[in-house]
């Protein structure tokens, strides 16, 4: 069973369902100890050699994950929303900060849901947008529609 | 793709005016009159909206007088498209290794916190 991807024409978002054939609160402890997690994010011939996540709002969730070559990437993250075992919400760490050169900062936000004896997981992706290029105005929230990149990428194709 | 290229791709594809403005431009060059003609907005107005394009790399202008065609260019949309990509196929690899992980995770009796 794949992933599911949706891109709405009128939300900046990215938008991921699975359906998993386990109870939620097993799911939602897949998720949120980082024991569990360590094992299966970023997939398989990935591991996770630190994994630290102190799940509550504001708290730090610092991972750094290893390639099947070797490389390793540090990623941090701050959890916002913390509801068991329905919602949880955690952004970059870099989020609240003024543009720089660096990946372009996101919010997560993961919903489980009961479907009989299973989980329905939602994941919504929102990037954050630069309404001024001037780095002291605040950030909103950034919409890109991937569906107007796809036709886009498709139409360049046939340039 | 340079990160901040990312962002800068990003946020001037943010736009539905900008987005229109490149799928005009993806059947060819265009001056900004000839771009600005389908929207009810001033010239001043749509060439705010190039030059956000032009600071992405995403157009670029001609030189030639004061006709300065605008022109498409591909590779900053290649490379946000192999970025979504890229993030997508992330998660994909995650959650299918969740499910696997999921059936051999030891669960205790749990009514669900």
């Amino acid at each position: 069973m794949s992933v599911s991807v949706e891109t709405p024409a009128t939300e900046a978002v990215i938008i991921m369902r699975r359906t998993f054939d386990a109870p939620r609160a097993q799911v939602w402890r897949a998720f949120t100890d980082p024991k569990h997690v360590a094992q299966w994010y970023g997939g398989h011939g990935f591991s996770s050699p630190v994994c630290e996540m102190d799940v509550r709002p504001g708290g730090l969730w610092r991972h750094v994950m290893r390639l099947p070559d070797g490389k390793e990437f540090a990623l941090d993250f701050i959890f916002v929303e913390v509801v068991p075992p329905q919602r949880l919400v955690w952004k970059d760490a870099g989020y609240d900060d003024p543009p720089a050169a660096g990946a372009p900062q996101r919010i997560n936000t993961v919903t489980f849901e009961e479907n009989g004896g299973g989980t329905d997981l939602k994941l919504v992706t929102t990037f954050r947008s630069i309404e001024d290029r001037d780095m002291t105005v605040k950030m909103g929230f950034t919409h890109i529609v991937s569906q107007g990149i796809e036709r886009l990428a498709a139409l360049l194709q046939t340039l | 793709m340079a990160a901040d290229q990312l962002s800068a791709t990003l946020f001037a594809l943010a736009d539905p005016t900008r987005r229109g403005l490149l799928a005009r431009l993806a059947n060819g060059d265009a001056t900004v009159s000839e771009l600005a003609e389908p929207y009810d907005m001033s010239l001043a107005a749509v060439s705010k909206h190039l030059k956000v394009l032009e600071g992405a790399g995403l157009i670029s202008r001609g030189r030639a007088a004061q006709w300065r065609p605008c022109h498409l260019e591909a590779a900053p949309l290649r490379n946000i498209s192999d970025w979504l990509e890229d993030y997508r196929r992330f998660w994909d690899r995650s959650l299918d290794s969740l499910a696997d992980y999921l059936k051999t995770m030891p669960h205790p009796d749990d009514s669900g916190a």
